[in-house]
């Protein structure tokens, strides 16, 4: 499990997040005082800093500055400053990611993914999933079972890879048109329950059909 | 000024002298006087003063031509004391006098209004980064108990959001000019930003979204640009209908420029309020009859930034069927700015 490290002055703002992260599936280090943030942050020996720019006693970007000097850790800066020129300077001083309050909370997820991703094992580029009864080949959109391959189209590759990222839990109507929307499918519910009609009578055809199970009013599973 | 009435003014004067000098000539005649001397006394001092009127009129015609001049060349007329030449003669000397000491007064009193309005910018900007604070930490709160309650709250808070996204912009909007920076964009992306901020009231009204035909490349500031298309899509949001509601997105590349079209199929606008539809605090038939809360801030905005990046932006409408909002991106990299 990757340890993330929070250093940021609202106290509600580093908990909430604290919270939203440990449900993502990540280790948490919350940083409560800042006297000798430094060192403090070399001590905690974090596999990725978010670090705010207004903190007490010092400045996010000099403490980005200084850590540079002893570690390579990825730094994401998180402020409410939205000028460019706050962005050059605090990525001149190392900070790989930049995020603006308020953020969107997914987007920064996937920030922290994908850096802890390249930072942890470079090599590492799933374009095939192994999902037991059938394999998911995002990069050709494909499903493949034996030897039978199946195209899908853009929104069903996303609707089954959401599904499948999520494998054995209920995902609500909601969230997976949330994420299709964050992938930039604007999609209605008519679409939504289209694409999914249509998911299913793919999966069928390579006898599947029952692999993807509605649970009335709360969303879809994948078993 | 006119030579004639120049002397119009010294009238009394040139009586006088021509009164005095024929009350002269008559003392005089009397006491036999050759009438060649009595025309001289007579006309000599008339023809000398004439000729110090002229010389006289000269003078402050150069130096009032002057200062017409200059006045034209200038654009803050309340500078004019720091350029008009030093005059040689007494009143314009007083004249030139109270004129600067009207300038200064005039400047210290501009340099307040500025000072105290960009102060209270900076405060609006500085109140902006605080806020985002406890925006940032409900959002989370939200993401942390999701339920139909916290959904509901969510809504509210993007629209609070939008609010003061608008706040900072007109805040910013009155000078524009340090705070962009023209990149090349896409369209698309830009597009595709302001869609994904709109996002949970766009799925919570069940708005279909067609976007289509932007690969189109611009060269703009994106910040503003993103800005703009938000207050549209939110404009296409509340003046929606009840059913079947739809925005479609899509952008064309003509000869001279780029063209991005943002559609909906909402309420419209009356055709007698569309001309104004830009003005600041004009809210129309749509804010009045159908009192959508309406600010005529939204366009308004808008227009101004548009104005500054040198986008034409323009707006078609069909009463009850659709509204088009048209912006016409300038073609290549060099922008009349």
């Amino acid at each position: 499990m990757s340890k993330i490290l929070i250093v940021e002055d609202d106290k509600k703002l580093r908990e909430e997040l604290g919270i939203f992260l440990k449900k993502n599936g990540y280790e948490i280090e919350i940083l409560e005082k800042f006297e000798d943030t430094i060192n403090d942050i070399l001590k905690i020996k974090a596999d990725l800093i978010l670090l705010d720019i207004n903190l007490p006693n010092l400045d996010g970007e000099y403490i980005c500055k200084e850590l540079r000097k002893v570690s390579n850790v990825p730094v994401i800066i998180i402020t409410s400053r939205e000028s460019e020129i706050d962005e050059i300077i605090s990525l001149n001083y190392g900070a790989d990611q930049y995020v603006t309050k308020p953020f969107n909370i997914h987007i920064l997820l996937a920030k922290i993914a994908s850096l802890l991703r390249r930072t942890k094992d470079l090599s590492y580029v799933q374009d095939k999933i192994d999902c037991k009864k059938f394999i998911l080949n995002t990069s050709q959109s494909k499903i493949e079972k034996d030897d039978v391959q199946i195209e899908l189209t853009k929104n069903e590759l996303k609707i089954l890879h959401f599904l499948v990222l999520n494998r054995g839990r209920i995902v609500s109507r909601d969230k997976i048109m949330n994420y299709l929307w964050d992938s930039e499918s604007f999609v209605d519910e008519n679409t939504l329950s289209v694409n999914i009609k249509r998911l299913r009578d793919k999966m069928e055809e390579i006898n599947l059909k029952s692999l993807i199970e509605t649970k009335r009013g709360q969303g879809y599973i994948l078993k | 000024m006119s030579f004639l009435n120049f002397l119009k003014e010294k009238v009394s004067y040139l009586v006088s002298i021509i009164f005095l000098q024929i009350t002269i000539a008559i003392f005089l005649m009397p006491y036999n006087v050759n009438k060649v001397i009595i025309m001289y006394i007579i006309f000599v001092p008339i023809i000398i003063t004439m000729l110090m009127f002229f010389l006289e009129y000269n003078k402050k015609k150069n130096f009032y031509n002057s200062v017409d001049s200059k006045l034209s060349e200038l654009n803050e007329k309340y500078l004019l004391s720091e350029v008009i030449d030093v005059p040689s003669f007494l009143e314009a000397e007083k004249l030139e006098e109270y004129i600067s000491e009207l300038g200064i007064s005039m400047i210290e009193n501009v340099n307040k209004y500025k000072f105290s309005q960009n102060e209270y910018k900076e405060y609006i900007e500085m109140w902006i980064h605080e806020i985002k604070i406890p925006i940032s930490v409900v959002k989370l709160i939200i993401e942390n108990n999701r339920n139909e309650v916290t959904k509901s709250i969510e809504e509210e808070i993007d629209k609070i959001e939008n609010f003061i996204e608008q706040a900072l912009y007109y805040a910013r909007s009155s000078n524009v000019e340090k705070d962009y920076s023209i990149k090349k964009v896409s369209l698309k992306d830009m597009v595709n930003i302001s869609i994904k901020r709109n996002k949970n009231v766009l799925i919570q009204s069940d708005i279909n979204i067609n976007v289509h035909d932007l690969d189109n490349i611009v060269y703009t500031d994106s910040k503003w640009i993103i800005f703009i298309i938000n207050q549209i899509i939110q404009n296409c949001i509340k003046y929606s209908k009840d059913i079947n509601r739809q925005i479609e997105i899509y952008s064309k590349e003509l000869k001279q420029r780029v063209e991005l079209y943002i559609i909906d199929n909402g309420i419209g606008i009356d055709i007698s309020d569309l001309p104004r539809v830009f003005d600041k605090g004009f809210t129309g038939k749509n804010g009045r009859i159908i009192s959508k809360k309406s600010t005529g801030i939204g366009l308004y905005l808008c227009k101004k930034l548009c104005d500054k990046l040198g986008i034409d932006i323009e707006i078609t409408s069909k009463i009850n069927e659709n509204t088009c909002v048209t912006l016409k991106f300038p073609k290549g990299t060099h922008l009349s700015l």
